[in-house]
């Protein structure tokens, strides 16, 4: 099966002394890939370089599906949520429309979709606040809800959870272990390593812009049809 | 000339009786400055935004060439179009010389570079995360760049005021491109320095009056926007 992200003989370099170097790296579809290191190892540099906003001074970086497109259309393939996010000015509806309007959604199911992301990510009737008036926590989820109306193949996360409570946190871990059943290939690159083995999936460490090792782990987290994130979000639309 | 009490209310009492030629040339300078300052936006904009986002071989270059353009005296640039625009210049056949045109094209190659250097201002002390959270959600470079200009927006709009604080108080380019002719291109800034070199203190004060009003709510308006 072809990956959904394929990365061969990249470099990136970052000033004098960083770069990231990659062989080759295939991820694939419907799985869950953790990226883990210290600070400075390289991890939003590589989710950065996945999610084609840095761009290689070598190799290539191929999404899966992504054609022939320019740029801007093979980057609606991926989303990235970075570790702080920012929110464009206006409601939180209006972050989440962004996206969906330069996709040509729409109106009437912008709107239902709006409130099933929302929804997902436990900020029901948020539509109408204003960004600037959000708490840090909310910011983190109303980016992540902005990242999932969009419905990616590639979800890239960078420290998901930083701002996120405890309470929340167990919540959000169960509904990103559910998203690769719904076609959800999902890259996270975190410090929390008990996250990550609650999670599953593939580890990846990465150290000095090298990755080192790779290892598989499976889900704590039972994925039941009842518990499905899209059939959730496609119910919300009635579809 | 009387005492500046006298000038004061004779100054009052033209600008309240609506006295023709003070309106004339208080609508003359508006017409000009609002003309030339929706030029500069529509080149200066895209050239602040331009430079702001780009990262090319000689942009400190450009950017220190800009900074010089907005320190231009206003007679050197009047000096530059009088020539282009004069008898024997490359546009004379035009006949733009000494109308509200010239002064327009003049007050543009002014108010520019201001708004050019105030939005690269803006946008190099704008969130660096504006852009890569906009591409990232799938816009072109294109798209992003509107909207950061959306999200920076009142630095964008202070651009704009500040250019036409510029223009509106200037005198070189209206001098020199318009000719300071009575009922065509005498703006409130020529008027008033050649009433005052004829003695007639008072309507040189009432055209000062209007024109500080307006500098006044100019700056009370960039003053407002920069505390957002």
């Amino acid at each position: 099966m072809e990956p959904v992200i394929s990365i061969k003989d990249v470099l990136v370099k970052q000033g004098e002394i960083f770069s990231l170097s990659i062989e080759n790296l295939e991820l694939h579809f419907r799985r869950i890939y953790t990226l883990m290191g210290s600070n400075g190892a390289g991890k939003s540099t590589l989710l950065r370089t996945m999610a084609l906003l840095t761009l290689p001074e070598r190799g290539t970086v191929r999404l899966a599906d992504a054609g022939a497109g320019n740029l801007a259309q093979q980057r609606q393939k991926v989303t990235l949520v970075e570790q702080s996010p920012y929110l464009l000015k206006g409601s939180v509806s209006d972050n989440l429309a962004f996206g969906l309007k330069l996709r040509g959604i729409r109106r009437k199911e912008q709107k239902k979709r709006i409130i099933s992301a929302l929804a997902l990510v436990g900020l029901e009737g948020f539509e109408p606040r204003k960004a600037n008036e959000l708490s840090g926590g909310e910011v983190q989820r109303v980016a992540l809800a902005r990242a999932l109306v969009l419905e990616p193949k590639v979800l890239l996360l960078d420290e998901p959870t930083s701002s996120i409570d405890s309470k929340s946190l167990q919540a959000f871990e169960e509904m990103l272990s559910q998203l690769p059943e719904n076609g959800v290939t999902i890259v996270l690159a975190t410090h929390d390593r008990f996250m990550a083995e609650r999670l599953g999936g593939e580890m990846l460490q990465i150290e000095n812009g090298r990755i080192l090792d790779r290892s598989h782990r499976l889900s704590e987290y039972n994925s039941t049809k009842e518990n499905q994130v899209w059939p959730k979000l496609l119910n919300a639309q009635g579809l | 000339m009387g005492s500046l009490d006298d000038s004061l209310m004779t100054a009052v009492e033209l600008l309240f009786n609506l006295d023709r030629e003070v309106w004339l040339t208080i609508w003359t300078s508006l017409y000009t400055s609002s003309c030339a300052i929706v030029f500069a936006a529509l080149i200066g904009i895209p050239i602040g935004l331009w430079l702001g986002i780009s990262r090319f071989r000689g942009r400190r270059l450009t950017i220190t060439l800009l900074n010089t353009l907005m320190a231009m005296p206003t007679v050197v640039i009047g000096l530059v179009l009088f020539g282009l625009f004069s008898r024997q210049g490359p546009f004379g056949l035009l006949g733009l010389l000494f109308t509200p045109w010239a002064m327009i094209a003049g007050q543009t190659v002014l108010a520019t570079p201001i708004v050019a250097n105030y939005v690269l201002a803006a946008v190099s002390g704008s969130d660096q995360r504006i852009m890569d959270t906009v591409l990232t959600l799938g816009a072109t470079r294109f798209q992003a760049s509107v909207q950061l200009l959306k999200e920076i927006r009142f630095g964008v709009m202070a651009a704009v005021i500040a250019g036409f604080g510029r223009v509106i108080a200037e005198v070189g380019v209206a001098m020199m491109l318009g000719g300071n002719i009575r009922g065509s291109t005498r703006t409130m800034t020529t008027a008033i320095a050649l009433e005052t070199s004829k003695g007639e203190f008072a309507f040189g004060l009432s055209l000062g009056i209007v024109l500080l009003s307006v500098a006044l709510i100019v700056n009370l308006f960039l003053n407002l926007l920069q505390q957002r």
